[in-house]
């Protein structure tokens, strides 16, 4: 009876997952995506009287640089763009950084950030993770796919662990699993819902949380004494009970494998002397016949399944336009809408469409004018009142594109590029620059096991002030200031400020840099220093 | 399997932007304009000192010594400064701060594993899974320090620590009230002006900072670019308070007196940096984890403690700080009243004890009793979660107010246990 009355419930609540570009705005299906995306978050109807308009050529430059290769562009770079009058070069640089090998690299660094929250690399070397969510993106594999082999929990390959990393670096932690998986993957925070209902969010039930956690329940992690290696182990039989702590008649129920709003696992009869492909032992890693847990991603990446492609759609969203289509990240549920409902279905939907193509998601979405719109306000207007998106988000670097645009403000990563060219100037140098991007790196992360977020401390302002590595890359003698003061004052003072801030120096600060580079000349290190630490290095905007 | 009902929720909900914005709407509770108000009403900043004898220090040859039982040990029992109480002659200096003490001798903290205890001891709670508390440095940093205040909320003076920054342990109150450790009481990391900069040039690359920040800012004022050039600012700011952190400024004679050792000169740091405006400040001294020779160890160890103590509460009280400030000498547990056949004690939570001063403290009050071994408490049973409502309460802080979590309401000390009231002043 109450499983009736739940699947009535899930039928209901799942209403709002349901795709409605169809009844959204005249989207007219031939249009590229991103004209209907434009066409959507314009629709309000002070938009215009806000409209900061097109972003100049180089803060476009910049922006894009930074989220699609994850560091500034060059000088060369800026200047080159700057000259080329071609009408459509804006879309053709999107094109060609898409293509990178930097974006491979800055995806995945993306992507590593979002899974794994920076836990410790305990059980799978982070380098090999990191090669494999970089080929993925190299190669521009479906996401889905991806997914299905990172939640695939087949350890048995020792060469293939990213398999099994999500799970290990968790602890195996069927309750973690469950909850990260609901967070990160799914764009819902279940957590308050694993002993009762949720609290504060009606649609979120305590049967959806222990849906997913029957998936992951049975796994456990063994040390394995032949390939002494901890690998993954799954049983093949054991349910789950739970109760509400708030039901006071305490009914027990049986955990049944289901994603959140989606529909229940058909589970085969399986002999019961077949049960085991490896059967359980002391320090053997169990593979069941049938593997629940190998049928995780599979349910979750099902074309009709949406929360799945809803999140992905609002993080590569948040990724390009700085704020999420819904926020946080992990609250998507019907008293939380988007702000804009169409461009998350279409989002959805084209994921759908194409085949969980990230690159043609990224590519569209840098397109559009809303992404490519200045984040100075218009002349007269009140930035406080203008709709969102009217103006463009000014977002804060994240550790990874703040530690790679010091190393490439200073010249270091174009001057490894060069000396270590080879096949591979882009990794080479980004393995020899590893190091000393770290510095940063680490100042500026946030704990291991919690996302992101933006709080400056003094210390960080402390080690970009003094730390001798960074003091030594704008002193005399140093790349960047060998290079400029080679150049005559005028072009010096050009390239100090696109080499730093990716931009030319506006007429006030041409004169006051003149002045002081003609005074103190050998302080040029002091000025690029001023510039970096500039909130105008540290957000993209 | 079953439902272990461990409420948790924080993870993601430690963004300090939604934070902020769930606090926000406690600011007409005054939570958070509370601390600075009062601090504008009385003329006093309130702080806080703790002293961690990391390991587990025994309470029988400290606060509650059991002289002439079976597991009294070798030491005897001295008088105080306070006529009736008596603590462990391995602490004579000590002895004669009592009057500024209060002791707690009837403490049970149900967790004999080091991490786990300490987790208690600083959060005033038991771990959950879910659900991660800030330490209380953290928590004082936030509801006691001062945005203008250049130093950090929490400093962290370690023996040989790793030095840097643990944000985990600020959990929801976000990174800015992370503890900055001093590994071995040095200066903050980079808080040296580079050698090759001379004043003036400091000087004048902040003034260039300044001039850059303030362009960017004319037309792309956000309240995150504006956190972010503050941390400039508040950085100069530490730079110039670089002194507080070198002890060799003080006098020799008192210099002495502390002691030179790492511990001495670590207990005279931290009286320079509450005195030059810090809010909270533990200073750690190791190695109590006595498992064998627990005599032996413990007359090194607390002969090393006893005379920088008492010296820094004395100093402390002397200057006029110590009314202000909260002093709390604590472990992770106590050890076992039994002796093992290494002469050493184990681990053991059942019924230790905990020394306090200064700050809303009742000087020489006791609180608590063990039996006449110390294998049990028999009277007023108190356990971390009383211990933090005591601390707040001395602070002048409400311990049933909350902080707010994405609108889910977190109490500063845990709501079933309350303030330990006989030892507040």
């Amino acid at each position: 009876m109450s499983m009736s009355r739940t699947a009535l419930l899930a039928g209901v609540l799942s209403l709002f997952l349901l795709p409605c570009s169809k009844a959204a705005a005249p989207a007219v299906r031939s249009e590229p995506l991103h004209v209907r995306i434009d066409r959507l978050i314009g629709i309000d109807q002070d938009f215009a009287r806000y409209d900061a308009g097109l972003a100049s050529d180089s803060e476009f430059l910049r922006r894009v640089h930074i989220d699609l290769a994850g560091y500034i562009p060059t000088s060369a770079q800026i200047r080159a763009f700057l000259a080329d009058s071609a009408p459509d070069k804006r879309r053709r640089v999107i094109e060609q950084l898409l293509n990178s090998p930097e974006y491979a690299r800055n995806m995945a660094q993306v992507f590593d950030v979002l899974l794994m929250e920076r836990r410790p690399s305990r059980h799978v070397p982070q380098a090999d993770w990191h090669e494999f969510l970089r080929q993925a993106f190299l190669n521009n594999r479906p996401w889905d796919e991806v997914v299905r082999e990172i939640l695939s929990g087949d350890g048995t390959d020792p060469k293939k662990r990213h398999r099994i990393k999500f799970f290990l670096e968790r602890d195996s932690d069927p309750h973690l699993v469950s909850r990260d998986i609901s967070r990160l993957l799914l764009g819902m925070n279940l957590q308050c819902a694993q002993c009762h209902d949720h609290p504060r969010i009606e649609d979120y039930r305590q049967e959806h949380y222990y849906g997913l956690f029957a998936f992951v329940s049975r796994m456990t992690a063994v040390q394995d004494k032949n390939k002494k290696l901890l690998l993954l182990s799954e049983k093949a039989d054991g349910e789950t009970t739970y109760q509400s702590v708030f039901d006071p008649k305490k009914i027990t129920k049986t955990a049944v494998p289901r994603v959140p709003f989606g529909p229940a696992l058909v589970e085969p009869l399986v002999d019961k002397a077949k049960l085991y492909v490896i059967a359980p032992a002391a320090d053997v890693a169990a593979v069941p016949t049938f593997s629940r847990l190998a049928r995780l991603a599979g349910a979750i990446t099902q074309r009709d399944y949406l929360p799945f492609r809803r999140n992905l759609a609002n993080r590569l969203w948040a990724h390009l336009m700085g704020r999420g289509l819904f926020e946080p990240f992990d609250n998507d549920h019907s008293a939380n809408p988007p702000s804009h409902p169409e461009v998350l279905d279409l989002l959805a939907q084209e994921l759908a469409d194409n085949g969980f193509n990230i690159r043609a998601i990224l590519r569209e979405l840098a397109l559009t004018k809303t992404y490519q719109r200045s984040s100075i306000p218009r002349p007269g207007t009140d930035a406080k009142q203008a709709p969102l998106y009217a103006i463009a988000v000014v977002k804060p670097l994240s550790p990874e594109q703040l530690a790679w645009s010091v190393m490439q403000a200073t010249g270091l990563l174009e001057s490894y590029r060069k000396a270590y060219g080879g096949k591979d100037p882009e990794g080479e140098a980004y393995r020899r620059l590893a190091p000393s991007a770290a510095l940063f790196i680490n100042a500026f992360a946030n704990p291991p096991g919690q996302p992101q977020t933006f709080e400056p401390r003094t210390d960080q302002a402390l080690l970009l002030a003094n730390h001798p590595s960074l003091r030594s890359w704008l002193a005399p003698g140093s790349t960047l200031a060998t290079r400029l003061n080679s150049l005559p004052l005028p072009t010096r003072v050009e390239e100090l400020y696109l080499s730093v801030l990716g931009r030319l120096p506006d007429e006030e600060e041409r004169k006051e840099a003149t002045e002081f580079l003609t005074r103190q000349p050998k302080d040029i290190g002091d000025l690029a220093w001023a510039l970096l630490t500039s909130p105008e290095f540290r957000f993209n905007h | 399997m079953h439902c272990n009902y461990a409420c948790g929720s924080s993870d993601h909900l430690l963004s300090r932007r939604s934070f902020l914005t769930a606090a926000g709407g406690a600011l007409g509770l005054g939570l958070l304009t509370q601390p600075s108000l009062a601090r504008v009403l009385n003329g006093q900043q309130k702080r806080v000192l703790v002293i961690d004898l990391h390991g587990g220090v025994s309470q029988l040859e400290t606060w509650d010594p059991k002289p002439g039982t079976n597991t009294g040990g070798p030491f005897q029992a001295i008088p105080t400064s306070v006529p009736g109480i008596h603590i462990s002659e391995l602490l004579p200096h000590t002895a004669r701060q009592m009057h500024r003490m209060a002791l707690v001798r009837s403490l049970n903290t149900a967790e004999d594993d080091h991490g786990k205890g300490a987790i208690i001891m600083n959060t005033g709670r038991r771990q959950e899974p879910g659900l991660t508390y800030p330490h209380l440095g953290s928590a004082c940093a936030r509801l006691l320090g001062d945005e203008s205040n250049p130093l950090p909320g929490y400093i962290n003076i370690t023996p040989h620590g790793t030095g840097g920054v643990s944000v985990a342990d600020a959990a929801f109150l976000g990174p800015r009230f992370a503890p900055v450790s001093l590994d071995d009481g040095k200066a903050p990391q980079n808080i040296d002006r580079p050698a090759d900069l001379t004043a003036a040039a400091e000087q004048t690359r902040q003034l260039l900072r300044l001039r850059a920040s303030e362009r960017f800012l004319r037309r792309r004022r956000t309240a995150q670019t504006e956190a972010y050039t503050q941390t400039y600012d508040q950085a100069v700011g530490l730079m110039q308070k670089k002194h507080l952190f070198n002890t060799a400024n003080e006098p020799e004679k008192l210099r002495d007196r502390y002691g030179r050792h790492d511990f001495g000169r670590h207990c005279l740091l931290a009286r320079r940096l509450l005195e030059g405006g810090a809010t909270f400040v533990k200073v750690t001294h190791t190695n109590y984890d006595t498992h064998h020779e627990n005599f032996d160890f413990h007359l090194e160890q607390l002969g090393e403690f006893d005379l920088p103590f008492a010296t820094l509460l004395e100093d402390l009280a002397l200057r006029g700080l110590l009314d202000t400030t909260l002093v709390i000498v604590q472990s992770e547990f106590g050890r076992t009243p039994n002796i093992n056949h290494l002469y050493g004690r184990d681990h053991w939570s059942r019924a230790w004890s905990v020394a306090l001063a200064g700050c809303g403290i009742k000087g020489g009050a006791v609180v608590g009793k063990t039996n006449a071994n110390g294998t049990a408490v028999v009277d007023r049973e108190v356990n971390a979660g009383h211990l933090f409502h005591t601390y707040f309460k001395a602070l002048g802080l409400d311990p049933k107010k909350n902080f707010y979590v994405e609108q889910r309401p977190i109490p500063l000390a845990d709501p079933k246990a309350s303030a330990i009231t006989e030892i507040l002043a």
